[in-house]
């Protein structure tokens, strides 16, 4: 579970350090909130695939962090009704690489489990290849996502921090690997911590200075 | 698993072109303020912007870019209504994001539908 405070801790922090009480309403930084718990969620599961990995926790997890990125898209196509007209033709670059990430995210899951995994794959190797690439193009485009929309990282060092964050977990495999076994937390728990962080985001921004 | 990623993305689907079914208003695009192309709606409520320098906004006072109101230019103007997106998001958000910032009484910055309701709609 420190691995997986760590990675929250990270984002979360990330976000404050300039601004930390700018709020755009309660509505808005919840869900938000959720965005940046799924975005840690992301880098979560990338530090601990890489060691020897169970399986199973991971793919649970993953449906986990889906299930959070899923909240955080639909939380605002429902609640906000000029949401949607940012994601059709003509939307921002930044929207459409949000909508990309979830994509990708959602194949990643899907087509690794079997026997799906076995249509596209020849082999264990192959399928831990494209996986990993995958994984490299759904923490890219998330990245984008957030830097360039620029809602909450109005300093240029924040947007620099989250992409050697986002360099660093992804590429840093061998370090990682380094920090021993660590195992991986429950979704659920994930899930409870996504929570909690974005409801401490929006409180945070919205209480009366 | 397959199933129920499949089915949420067919309900984004859904969602995006017929629009939420929870919330009672929506934006919808047309051909306001003499647009060429379909835009949301906007309001701006000027009264209470009168402490802000007016040409904060309205540059063409002191740059000699024209004499009307802001979308007599921003939404007609073929060289500058592609820009109309970022320019009014960068100025109203940037604004209420800097007065934020410094602690001064500004207002957040905004969900959407603050501000793409028309100004006929309540």
């Amino acid at each position: 579970m420190k691995a997986l405070y760590a990675t929250f801790g990270a984002v979360f922090l990330l976000t404050f350090l300039s601004a930390p009480t700018m709020g755009a309403g309660w509505f808005w930084d919840a869900g938000n909130g959720l965005g940046f718990a799924a975005y840690a969620g992301l880098l979560y599961l990338t530090i601990t695939s890489s060691r020897r990995l169970d399986v199973r926790a991971h793919q649970v997890l993953g449906y986990g962090v889906l299930f959070v990125a899923v909240a955080h898209a639909f939380w605002f196509m429902l609640g906000d009704a000029a949401v949607v007209e940012f994601m059709k033709l003509g939307a921002p670059d930044y929207m459409w690489h949000g909508i990309v990430s979830m994509l990708l995210l959602g194949i990643l899951i899907t087509v690794a489990l079997v026997p799906d995994r076995f249509r596209f794959h020849r082999d264990y190797p192959a399928f831990r290849y494209w996986h990993r690439v995958v994984a490299v193009a759904t923490i890219g485009t998330a990245t984008y996502h957030i830097a360039v929309s620029n809602f909450y990282l109005g300093a240029w060092y924040q947007s620099l921090l989250l992409v050697l964050l986002a360099l660093a977990v992804t590429f840093g495999r061998e370090y990682w690997a380094k920090l021993g076994q660590l195992g991986v937390a429950k979704a659920t728990a994930y899930v409870a911590i996504s929570v909690v962080c974005a409801a401490i985001f929006a409180v945070v921004r919205n209480l009366p200075t | 698993m397959k199933t129920v990623f499949a089915v949420t993305v067919l309900l984004g689907v859904l969602v995006v072109v017929f629009g939420s079914p929870v919330t009672k208003e929506r934006p919808a695009r047309g051909y306001f303020y003499g647009s060429t192309e379909k835009i949301l709606p906007m309001n701006f409520a000027h009264d209470d912007h009168v402490p802000v320098n007016c040409v904060e906004c309205h540059h063409n006072y002191i740059d000699n870019t024209g004499g009307g109101l802001c979308m007599s230019c921003h939404v007609t103007d073929a060289a500058v209504w592609p820009q109309l997106e970022n320019q009014f998001h960068d100025l109203c958000r940037g604004c209420h994001a800097e007065k934020a910032a410094l602690g001064e009484d500004g207002g957040p910055p905004r969900a959407c539908m603050a501000c793409h309701l028309g100004d006929d709609l309540p």
